[in-house]
């Protein structure tokens, strides 16, 4: 394997990453988007180009800036409670199973309820007030980052924690050098996993609970059938979450660098 | 000096059923002795360690370590372990360190502490590696300087050369006698290979299943300081009459068990 990919000239190798077949697939991918939008395309379904121009205009505007600001504001703080509770959250119930039987149910409930029925029941109690944009992000974020660390915590070898009780560690010894270490690979996994989500809560809220920011811009466009503007505030949403998810991958990788997932050449899951 | 006495152990099994882990074993380890611990699996001789370490409850009995009974894990004792439990993101110099740290030793003579340790099992130059980056032989020479490192007076070893390939396994055991003959210390050594079992041991303790007894305590004259290299132990009389002597009885053993589990009603 290795001698083959020595004897290839250096612009092949250079080609041959992931980011040349994404690329690849994202120019395919806008082709037959162009293709289909000349060819089939209504008035609320732009070509590509159209959306790009729109994409362009878009982002000059005061109005948009104003519309991140606003959503950002529900998803950073959301985020970072769902964070701040979620990890603690999840350590302890890896860690005490008899905790965990009695909440396993709720945190079931989070994980499966279709999150936009809650939205009525929280608007009811909280109004349509930052809090309760900040409640939602956190939920829709919160199950991720526990799971996830729960299973962290979980598969930390035991034989490591008899290694260290051996050599007299104290239970805050185990936990500070053994646990929380251990399950760091998988507490970075899902901080990422739970980022994806508080985008996806951050946008669900505006768009079905208070007309607002990106949301709000969404439903106007909507309303106005501005296709291409409406495409063009959905890519920017996607934009930001590709950019977050990108950097969360760079952070897990460089918390957890002996991790197996996180080692180079291992495919992102 | 390790005594123990009477001890005995009785496991709740998954079926409910009790299982007889350890009956009546009664041992003494004399001061710096080699001592090598030989069972079929299932004969709670990995169990026994963990209670000499101070990791398991027992039932019956007492172990005492130079008169002072084990409460539970002390300073005068280490473990090396079978898979090797590094931590896998700490660098070779910190798992070595490990156990220092565990025993409060400030960062600065530790690290001095653990890089003699590392270059006396050959690992020199490997220090910011981590475990991941290592082979199997590596691995277990960084568990064996963690061991050493807090200077015990007893070193228990469970299988700790089971998980490595045969020629690493031999350039392993060649050299913890080596250190062992510089910096004699009491060594408990958990194996299921009757060469590895001679070659080491000062005295071969052979352990039955079901329940875990100490069936037969072989010594072993051979001379040291031991290799195994050519014009070795290995080609001595006494070498190969005891290893011969010890798979007899292990097959017996096997047998005893066979012959049980034939003569149920067949299903």
């Amino acid at each position: 394997m290795v001698t083959a990919a020595r004897r290839r000239p250096a612009w092949v190798r250079a080609l041959d990453s992931n980011l040349t077949y994404q690329i690849g697939t994202f120019v395919l991918f806008a082709l037959g988007w162009q293709v289909y939008g000349t060819v089939w395309g209504g008035l609320l379904v732009p070509t590509f180009t159209e959306t790009v121009e729109a994409f362009v205009e878009l982002v000059g505007t005061r109005e948009f800036w104003d519309a991140m600001f606003v959503s950002n504001q529900a998803l950073v703080i959301g985020f970072a409670l769902a964070v701040g509770i979620g990890v603690p959250v999840g350590v302890v119930l890896g860690r005490f199973r008899t905790l965990e039987r009695y909440l396993n149910v709720y945190l079931n409930i989070l994980l499966v309820t279709p999150m936009a029925a809650i939205i009525p029941l929280l608007v009811m109690s909280v109004g349509f007030g930052l809090l309760s944009r900040v409640i939602l992000v956190t939920i829709f974020a919160i199950v991720m980052v526990i799971v996830n660390v729960r299973a962290g915590v979980r598969q930390v070898d035991p034989a490591l924690i008899q290694m260290a009780r051996s050599f007299g560690a104290s239970e805050r010894e185990i936990w500070m050098r053994i646990l929380i270490p251990g399950a760091l690979p998988s507490i970075m996994t899902g901080i990422r996993l739970g980022l994806g989500r508080a985008v996806t809560g951050m946008v669900i809220v505006e768009l079905l609970m208070v007309s607002l920011a990106l949301g709000n811009l969404i439903l106007e466009y909507r309303g106005m059938f501005n296709g291409p503007a409406l495409y063009a505030t959905i890519a920017a949403i996607l934009i930001e979450a590709l950019v977050l998810i990108s950097l969360a991958r760079l952070l897990e990788r460089k918390v957890a660098p002996w991790a197996p997932n996180n080692q180079k050449g291992a495919n992102q899951r | 000096m390790i005594e123990i006495s009477g001890l005995g152990k009785t496991f709740i099994g998954q079926d409910g059923a009790a299982v007889r882990a350890l009956d009546d074993v009664n041992l003494t380890v004399q001061e710096n002795e080699f001592l090598t611990v030989l069972g079929p699996s299932g004969c709670g001789k990995t169990t026994m360690l963990k209670m000499i370490a101070g990791l398991l409850p027992w039932d019956q009995g007492e172990i005492a370590i130079g008169g002072a009974p084990v409460r539970g894990p002390g300073p005068d004792r280490s473990m090396v372990f079978q898979n090797f439990a590094l931590l896998p993101w700490a660098t070779v110099l910190d798992n070595v360190a490990f156990g220092l740290r565990m025993r409060g030793v400030g960062k600065k003579e530790r690290e001095e502490r653990s890089r003699e340790l590392i270059s006396l099992v050959g690992l020199s130059g490997f220090e910011s590696k981590r475990p991941g980056e290592l082979s199997g032989g590596m691995q277990q020479r960084v568990g064996l300087a963690r061991a050493l490192a807090v200077e015990p007076s007893v070193l228990l070893m469970d299988e700790p050369f089971g998980a490595v390939d045969e020629q690493t396994r031999r350039l392993l055991q060649e050299e913890l006698l080596a250190i062992w003959e510089k910096n004699r210390l009491t060594v408990v050594f958990i194996t299921h290979s009757m060469e590895e079992a001679v070659l080491l041991g000062d005295r071969v303790v052979l352990m039955s299943a079901r329940p875990g007894q100490i069936s037969e305590i072989v010594p072993v004259p051979l001379e040291r300081p031991r290799s195994s290299d050519v014009g070795g132990v290995e080609r001595s009389s006494d070498y190969v009459n005891i290893t011969a002597y010890l798979w007899e009885r292990l097959r017996e053993m096997h047998e005893e068990r066979s012959v049980v589990a034939g003569s149920g009603p067949s299903v």
